[in-house]
């Protein structure tokens, strides 16, 4: 009986702890179908009095706003699914390599890659900056997908994974003729899907989510991505125009919140494997 | 031959994360040494050495730059401060609170607790920016409707350090829950079972089971997050602007502003180098001081 009202109590506490959470959230999803006015007003109004999709048209649609939020969007999709990509393959072939294969120098490169983990990226970002300048490639694609390849979290977690990979499969493969490439094409990469996943999701909300280095290596209106977009919106022409910034910030929190829920396993484990062991 | 030509083509696997590595990893590191030995003007081609000047003005008291770096470094301090004992303490508590509730729930409020952490930072401040608007914000409504006063939440002191440390909070305890839940988990379970014939009360369980088990983890939660709130930088520079005053002008926000409103990389490099050694050695303070307790504590352990 006691058990009971303690278990009732903590569901209760959680519960609250749950709104406090939630509540952000939901404020911002009803403002954004709120007039600009209606929003200013001061209400408590969790769902608006009057329900308006002004905000959404306005932002994606109008020819009367000058920034392409749409094309922010894409800028932000297309950089982080080509980051992933490429995180996820050059660094399982970089993993699976150090793991298994007969690198040259191996002892030194795996040592010299999870060394830099320990690096502040704040050292980085003004040389980066600098490199991007001098190669005449500031604003475009290329800055907001390539710094990101370099981090070895990646190298690291799936190395890991491989190390541990039972070997059984690839000597059968190997004694069928198969060389290298066809081994980890057709065996190892494969079986390393899950592992993968986790190291995608990862990327892409770091990619997507990243604030400060979009800011300063991209300038034009149409390099920009969401999260930078709406950071200058909030300074600039929406700077109390809450109905549509809300808008906005919830364009750009819809479709994180969808992977990260379909992905929030693999992220769980991803945070847990690497963090502890 | 065979073994060589074999460990070409196991380079080869390699090679494509060594490019992306050493030219966006390692070649900026010793840019960035090389930027800050020179007066290095964006905007002027003409970009003379000067050895350690960048860092003898850093260091210098009646310089422009040492106070804007000092100025900075406070700021940050204090809001590592403010900032990492709760986002320890609070994501242990709601790691707790949910690992405490019926096995088919736990799922649910982990992920409740858990979904800022997916958001982006601009986001996360353009949010809370609205919620606590002094005018027209949530909270402030409903202060007002209480009977209180409005709050100017972003514009006076204590409240901007409040409103930053509860966004920040908000945003990132989840990710230290997580870990938390984790390393709650993998104590083992004849540990409690022991001590339940001894007749030990949750709270001694706590204090003589959980927290010597969970000592590692705690380290590395601490020491994660000292390094991200060293790093703030959007929540300020959305919500506050670095003000009231200059009071919330972290240093990331300086080096920036140094970089690419005073157009000078030269010395925001030193600037973001000095800092780098700051959060490196605060790491390793950290992991020290942590070592030494747990070798005086040894007893406990196991």
């Amino acid at each position: 009986m006691q058990n009971k009202t303690k278990t009732i109590f903590l569901v209760l506490l959680a519960s609250i702890v749950a709104i406090i959470f939630l509540a952000p959230l939901f404020w911002m999803f009803s403002t954004s179908f709120k007039s600009d006015i209606e929003a200013i007003s001061g209400g408590l109004n969790w769902l608006p009095q009057e329900f308006t999709t002004e905000n959404y048209t306005y932002t994606l649609l109008s020819q009367g706003l000058n920034v392409p939020v749409l094309k922010w969007m894409f800028n932000s999709l297309f950089a982080g699914i080509t980051g992933t990509l490429i995180i996820v393959f050059i660094d399982a072939m970089a993993a699976y390599a150090l793991a298994r294969l007969d690198v040259p120098f191996k002892k030194i490169l795996l040592p010299m890659f999870i060394s830099t983990l320990m690096i502040p990226w704040v050292i980085t970002f003004l040389p980066l900056y600098m490199q991007f300048s001098n190669a005449g490639l500031l604003d475009t694609y290329a800055v907001l997908i390539f710094p990101y390849t370099a981090n070895a979290f990646g190298v690291f977690l799936l190395y890991q994974f491989f190390r541990s990979f039972p070997k059984e499969l690839e000597e059968a493969a190997h004694l069928d003729g198969a060389n290298k490439w066809q081994i980890f094409t057709k065996v190892v990469l494969p079986s390393a899907r899950p592992i993968m996943w986790t190291l995608g999701i990862f990327s892409f909300m770091t990619i997507y989510n990243d604030f400060l280095w979009p800011l300063v290596a991209t300038s034009s209106p149409e390099m920009r991505t969401i999260t930078t977009g709406i950071a200058i919106m909030q300074q600039g022409s929406f700077v109390s125009s809450y109905g549509k910034l809300m808008a906005l910030t919830s364009i750009a929190t819809v479709p994180i919140i969808i992977i990260f829920l379909i992905g929030q396993k693999q992220l769980i484990k991803g945070i847990t494997q690497t963090g502890i062991k | 031959m065979n073994t060589r030509k074999s460990s070409f083509t196991s380079a080869l696997f390699v090679l494509p994360y060594f490019i992306m590595f050493m030219t966006f990893l390692v070649v900026p590191l010793v840019y960035g040494v090389y930027i800050s030995f020179h007066e290095w003007d964006l905007l002027s081609s003409d970009r003379p050495l000067v050895g350690l000047k960048n860092y003898i003005a850093l260091f210098n008291p009646d310089s422009y730059l040492s106070s804007l770096f000092f100025e900075g470094l406070w700021n940050t301090f204090q809001f590592v401060i403010y900032s990492v004992p709760l986002l320890v303490f609070l994501g242990l508590g709601l790691a707790l609170l949910v690992n405490s509730l019926p096995a088919k729930l736990r799922g649910y409020f982990r992920t409740f607790y858990f979904i800022p952490y997916s958001i982006s930072v601009s986001v996360i401040a353009i949010i809370w920016l609205w919620l606590l608007d002094t005018n027209s914000g949530l909270i402030n409504n409903y202060l007002v409707k209480m009977g209180f006063d409005p709050i100017p939440w972003l514009t006076s002191m204590p409240y901007a350090w409040i409103s930053i440390v509860a966004a920040t909070l908000w945003w990132t305890v989840g990710f230290n829950m997580i870990i938390f839940i984790n390393a709650l988990n993998e104590v083992p379970g004849d540990l409690y079972e022991a001590s339940a014939i001894d007749g030990a009360s949750a709270w001694q369980n706590f204090i003589h089971i959980t927290l010597p088990s969970i000592r590692p983890i705690m380290l590395f939660v601490v020491i994660t997050s000292t390094i991200a709130s060293f790093n703030i930088y959007g929540q300020p520079y959305l919500m506050t602007g670095g003000g009231p005053g200059d009071s919330t002008e972290v240093l990331l926000m300086g080096i920036v502003e140094q970089a690419f409103e005073q157009r000078q990389l030269g010395s925001a490099s030193a600037m973001a180098i000095v800092m780098a050694l700051i959060m490196i050695v605060v790491s390793i303070i950290q992991f020290k001081v942590s070592n030494s307790t747990k070798k005086r504590g040894a007893n406990h352990a196991e």
